[in-house]
């Protein structure tokens, strides 16, 4: 059996006496489309900050790509990408600038080529001397989506992509993930609360709930037992407090 | 295809072409720029006025037949003509280094980009070394534009000769006055990166720098504010009192313009005689010692920084 990329084991953050993420224990395997369901504070966004090594577990740990997030995190960082839920950028620069400080923090090796092809592949081209702080917050996530994959990484980590955009928005960043999956081979992990995004992207989901595992799954099990995506949210709201409450009343 | 520099490197380059375009920091480097420039046209205008009426007087002297003195410009040492450089450092020099070593920090917490740089491959240390390196940059470029106008003004000032020693002590001057506003510049990038709130961040460095400039002298030294701007009567001896001795010996370590003004008036061949610092300390290793305090602050806020909750909170 080959080796996961993303393996989690018993990963444990807390802050100020609260457990965020408790005993978090994954596989994703090379080329999944992982989706990772929760409400808000479950913990999702905690545990992307510890794969992505923006933050240190308490305890327990975690490979990326075969690296260990505690003891190599400078060849975690080489080999992943990674779009917050809002993105933020230099305002005063164009994104071409700032596309170009990211590739060579990156190491690329022909950054403004480089560049050039990823706002082409992104449909962007036309950003690229344009600056970021008149952007709306679709053009910012296109930008913030050509950050993460100027190094070309294996794993693409994805906050929230789809907050704040409007339908359209939301279709494009969906062709683009499917399309670097597809084409590039990405593996890719992504938070998210749009449970219809869910089965129309993911090869596999996973739900959190006050930080503890309480569900994971391939996409196809999962829609051949729930069926359509009313069936899916209905498995999502049972396994989330607020679902449990509506249980109890 | 391009060579890839290191990343601390590129830190350090992007961070200074950032601070550069801020317009606080041009105005502000701008205006010591300036601030240099007429410190070292005082000089020489006074310097070309007294010779003027000198070799006037001179002439007169020699055509009545009477002796004539030596050349009042030769009796002082040329180098105290640049005396109010170390006024206008203290202040002006003092303040720009701080807006600089903040903003170095500060634009990148306010931008929001730390998560995007901290899952770069850099380690924390790049970064810090980055940030430091990028200030070291922009203050010794400013250290060099107040050493081209000093070195200039000598040149071009004909009664003037200055000795191997004299352009020695010159240099001198010019290295501690970089210490100096790289000593408040530390200060700046510490409190930038440490504070939450950028407005806290700012106005952190800039009281200490009022309170170094304008409060502690007048405990150690008995310089009052007024005088503490003025390079003539700024060095006085302070009254034989047991209270100016304990605040001599308690806060002189850490009485920084004090230090600065005594190092400057040494150099610069103004210290009056038979006055001296009244710290224990003597004033370069005062210098020396704060900018290391100051480094060794600024790298552990640097390197502690959270890339996660980083921003500011406005």
């Amino acid at each position: 059996m080959p080796e996961p990329m993303i393996r989690l084991n018993r990963l444990t953050q807390s802050f100020e006496g609260v457990t965020a993420v408790d005993a978090l224990s994954l596989d994703i395997a090379k080329g999944e489309i992982f989706g990772f369901l929760g409400h808000n504070g479950a913990g999702k966004t905690t545990t992307i900050q510890m794969l992505t090594t923006l933050a240190r577990p308490a305890s327990g740990t975690a490979t990326v790509a075969g690296h260990d997030i505690c003891d190599d995190p400078l060849e975690v960082r080489r080999r992943i990408g990674y779009v917050p839920e809002n993105v933020r950028l230099y305002d005063t620069l164009t994104a071409a600038e700032n596309l170009m400080f990211f590739a060579r923090l990156s190491g690329v090796a022909d950054p403004k080529w480089r560049v050039a092809e990823v706002l082409d592949l992104l449909d962007c081209a036309y950003l690229a001397d344009k600056r970021v702080g008149g952007f709306s917050k679709g053009m910012r996530q296109r930008v913030g989506l050509a950050q993460a994959i100027l190094h070309q990484p294996a794993v693409l980590f994805l906050d929230e992509p789809t907050s704040g955009l409007d339908p359209m928005g939301i279709k494009m960043l969906r062709d683009l993930v499917m399309r670097l999956n597809n084409e590039f081979g990405m593996t890719i992990f992504m938070n998210t609360h749009l449970i219809s995004e869910i089965a129309k992207t993911c090869t596999s989901i996973a739900v959190l709930s006050h930080g503890k595992l309480v569900y994971h799954d391939r996409i196809e099990a999962v829609t051949a037992r729930y069926g359509d995506d009313a069936a899916l949210e209905e498995l999502y709201l049972s396994l989330t407090p607020v679902g449990r409450l509506a249980e109890v009343a | 295809m391009e060579a890839a520099p290191s990343p601390g490197w590129l830190i350090a380059r992007q961070s200074a072409r950032f601070v550069l375009r801020e317009r606080t920091v041009a105005l502000l480097s701008l205006m010591f720029v300036v601030l240099v420039l007429i410190s070292a046209w005082l000089g020489w205008s006074a310097t070309s006025t007294v010779n003027r009426i000198y070799l006037d007087a001179a002439a007169f002297l020699q055509k009545a037949g009477q002796p004539v003195p030596t050349n009042p410009v030769l009796d002082i040492s040329p180098l105290s003509l640049m005396r109010n450089m170390s006024v206008y450092v203290a202040l002006i020099g003092a303040l720009s280094a701080i807006v600089i070593g903040n903003r170095l920090i500060g634009l990148d917490r306010k931008a929001g980009v730390l998560p995007l740089i901290g899952i770069r491959p850099l380690g924390r240390n790049a970064y810090a070394g980055g940030k430091i390196a990028a200030l070291t940059g922009l203050i010794l470029a400013l250290g060099a534009v107040a050493g081209v106008v000093a070195v200039a003004t000598f040149l071009m000032l004909p009664a003037i000769t200055l000795t191997g020693t004299q352009w020695a002590q010159l240099a001198g001057f010019m290295a501690i006055t970089t210490l100096y506003m790289g000593i408040f510049g530390l200060i700046g990038l510490a409190s930038g990166a440490w504070a939450k709130s950028e407005t806290v961040g700012l106005l952190l460095p800039v009281t200490l720098w009022l309170t170094l400039t304008f409060i502690l002298p007048q405990l150690t030294a008995n310089l009052n504010p007024t005088a503490a701007i003025n390079p003539i009567s700024a060095l006085a001896t302070p009254p034989d009192t047991s209270f100016f001795h304990w605040a001599a010996i308690v806060l002189g370590p850490v009485s920084l313009a004090d230090a600065y003004k005594f190092a400057s008036a040494g150099l610069l061949d103004y210290l009056p005689q038979g006055i001296a610092s009244p710290s224990f300390n003597p004033p370069v290793l005062t210098l020396i010692l704060a900018s290391c305090v100051a480094a060794a602050v600024a790298w552990r806020a640097l390197t502690r920084l959270s890339m996660t909750q980083g921003d500011y909170n406005v």
